[in-house]
C-alpha cells in the first residue's frame, strides 16, 4: 500500500536540493575562512563502548561522602557564609582585620572547589587520568600561592577590603 | 483502475503542475508513472487554484545511514502541504515515510505521549515529535535531529543503551524485607502516595537526560536528570526499605554531584515534569 501510495514527483521535490541551501553552505565556508582560530578536536567522542553486556546494570561507583554529600554540603556553607562576609565590613562601616582574613580565605576556599568542579566536570578520570592529575595538583600549588600571597597581603598591605574601597570609584 | 486513476491524476495534474513546481524546489524530469497520492495531490492543487492555499511547511531532517558508515550524515529537506497533514510533528514525519522517503527511520509508538519513543530534537529543543505541534502561522523550516550527543544508529534513532544501563544500576523496583501488615499489600497514606506526583509520570523518554550539559559530558559516571528523578521516586516512596542503600549509591562525587542546577531539564520535558527539583531534593536529604 505505502509503496503504491508514494508519490514519485514528491520524492524527486524532496531530494532536490535547494538553491538557497547551497548559498548557505557557501557563506558557512566562508565563515570558517575567516575565523582565524584554528578547529581543535579537544577529547572528540569515542567510539561507542558498552561496559560488559546491553542488560547489565551501569557499575555503581563506591560511597564517599567527603567526595560526595559532605562535598557539596560544605561547598554550599562556604558560598553561603561569603554573602554577610562581603556585606559585614561596608554595613558595619569599620575594618576588622580578623574579618578580613576570613573572608579571605573563604573566598579562596570557595574558588579552589569551584576550580576543582570545573576540573572533575571537564578532565575525566577514567578517560585522561594523568591529566586529572595534573590539573588537580596545579589547582593545589595555584591555591598555595594564592594562600601565601593573601596572607602577605592581609599582614604587611591594607587588606583587601581596603582595596576594594581604595579602588572603587562608582 | 489503477488505469483510470492515474489518466485523472494526468489530467488534473495538468493544471496545477506549475503551481506545485513554484512553490516547492525546481524538479527536471515530470513524473512518468503516478500512484494514489498523486490523484489526491493533484485534487487538491486544482482545489487550490479555486481559492485553497496550500501550506507548504519544509522539515530539514538529519539523515545518517549506518551501511554507508564513511558517508558523513547530511540533513534533508521534505516539503509537506501541512493542510494534508496532521497537526503534529510526528504526523508529518509518518506522512514523510509512507509518501516521500520509505528510507527514513524513527522510532515512534503510541503517539499520545506515553511511551516516550518519539523523543528527538525538534527547532532546537528535545521534545516528544507526538507532543510537538508544526508550527502553522510561519513558514520557516522545522529543523529535526536525533536527541544531543547520543551515538546514532540511524537517522533520528539515538542508541540509549547506556541510559538504559544506568536506569537498571538504581534498582528501580521496591526494595523490601518485612512482610505486609495484612499480608495481602503494602498500605501507604494518602499523603505518602502524594509524594510521588511529579514523579512516577516519568515515561524515561531521555529528552533531559540528553539535554543536560553536565550528561554530555560525563554520561559514562553521571546518571542524568532522569535516572535521578527515578531515584528520587524510589527514595520517597514510604514502602521502600532500602532508602539508605539507594543514597549510599549516590553518595560520590560523580553519579548525583555532577548536576549543577542548570534546569535544561526542566525546561525540556515533554511530560511537565521538574527534575531539577527532584535531585534538589536528594541533595537536601542527603546534606550531612
Amino acid at each position: 500500500m505505502a509503496s503504491i501510495a508514494r508519490s514519485s514527483l514528491l520524492r524527486q521535490v524532496a531530494s532536490a536540493r535547494p538553491a538557497f541551501q547551497q548559498s548557505v553552505i557557501a557563506n558557512g565556508a566562508r565563515a570558517t575562512a575567516f575565523h582565524t582560530t584554528a578547529k581543535r578536536d579537544l577529547l572528540p567522542p569515542l567510539p561507542q563502548r558498552v561496559e560488559g553486556t546491553v542488560n547489565d546494570a551501569a557499575p555503581v561507583p563506591e560511597t564517599s561522602p567527603s567526595h560526595g554529600s559532605y562535598h557539596w554540603t560544605f561547598d554550599r556553607l562556604v558560598a553561603g557564609s561569603l554573602i554577610p562576609l562581603t556585606v559585614a565590613p561596608f554595613a558595619a562601616g569599620s575594618l576588622n582585620p580578623t574579618l578580613d582574613a576570613l573572608l579571605c580565605a573563604t573566598i579562596l576556599i570557595h574558588s579552589h572547589t569551584g576550580f576543582q568542579n570545573v576540573i572533575i566536570d571537564y578532565i575525566p578520570q577514567y578517560r585522561t587520568p594523568r591529566a586529572r592529575k595534573i590539573f588537580m595538583w596545579g589547582l593545589n600549588a595555584a591555591t598555595a600561592v594564592v594562600g601565601l600571597a593573601l596572607y602577605e597581603f592581609e599582614t604587611t598591605d591594607v587588606g583587601i577590603t581596603e582595596t576594594i574601597k581604595r579602588i572603587w570609584t562608582a | 483502475m489503477a488505469a483510470l486513476r492515474s489518466s485523472a491524476a494526468r489530467l488534473l495534474g495538468a493544471a496545477s503542475r506549475p503551481a506545485l513546481r513554484a512553490a516547492t524546489a525546481p524538479t527536471s524530469a515530470p513524473a512518468a508513472v503516478r500512484g494514489m497520492a498523486q490523484v489526491a495531490d493533484a485534487q487538491q492543487h486544482s482545489q487550490t487554484a479555486s481559492g485553497d492555499q496550500a501550506n507548504l511547511k519544509t522539515f530539514q531532517i538529519y539523515r545518517w545511514n549506518p551501511d554507508t558508515p564513511t558517508e558523513k550524515p547530511k540533513m534533508q529537506s521534505y516539503t509537506l502541504d501541512l493542510n494534508k497533514t496532521g497537526p503534529m510533528v510526528l504526523d508529518a514525519l509518518i506522512r514523510i515515510k509512507n509518501e516521500l522517503d520509505p528510507t527514513l527511520t524513527f522510532r515512534r509508538s503510541c503517539r499520545e505521549g506515553i511511551c516516550g519513543s518519539c523523543a528527538m530534537n525538534i527547532n532546537g529543543t528535545n521534545t516528544l515529535a507526538c507532543l510537538c505541534r508544526i508550527p502553522a502561522e510561519d513558514s520557516a523550516e522545522m529543523k529535526i535531529y536525533p536527541l544531543p550527543h547520543t551515538y546514532v544508529v540511524k537517522d533520528l534513532v539515538p542508541d540509549l543503551t547506556q541510559f538504559y544501563k544506568q536506569y537498571k544500576s538504581i534498582k528501580p523496583y521496591l526494595q523490601r524485607d518485612t512482610p505486609a501488615e495484612d499480608g495481602k499489600e503494602y498500605r501507604q497514606s494518602k499523603a505518602d502516595r502524594k509524594k510521588l506526583d511529579g514523579l512516577y509520570e516519568c515515561i524515561l523518554c531521555a529528552c533531559c537526560s540528553t539535554s543536560c550539559p553536565s550528561y554530555w559530558w560525563n554520561s559514562e559516571e553521571y546518571l542524568g536528570p532522569a535516572i535521578l528523578l527515578q531515584s528520587y521516586r524510589w527514595l520517597v516512596d514510604s514502602r521502600d526499605e532500602k532508602t539508605a542503600q539507594r543514597k549510599d549509591a549516590l553518595n560520590n562525587s560523580m553519579s548525583l554531584y555532577r548536576c549543577h542546577t542548570i534546569l535544561n531539564c526542566t525546561r525540556t520535558c515533554p511530560k511537565g515534569l521538574n527534575p531539577g527539583l527532584a535531585i534538589a531534593q536528594i541533595k537536601k536529604e542527603m546534606a550531612f
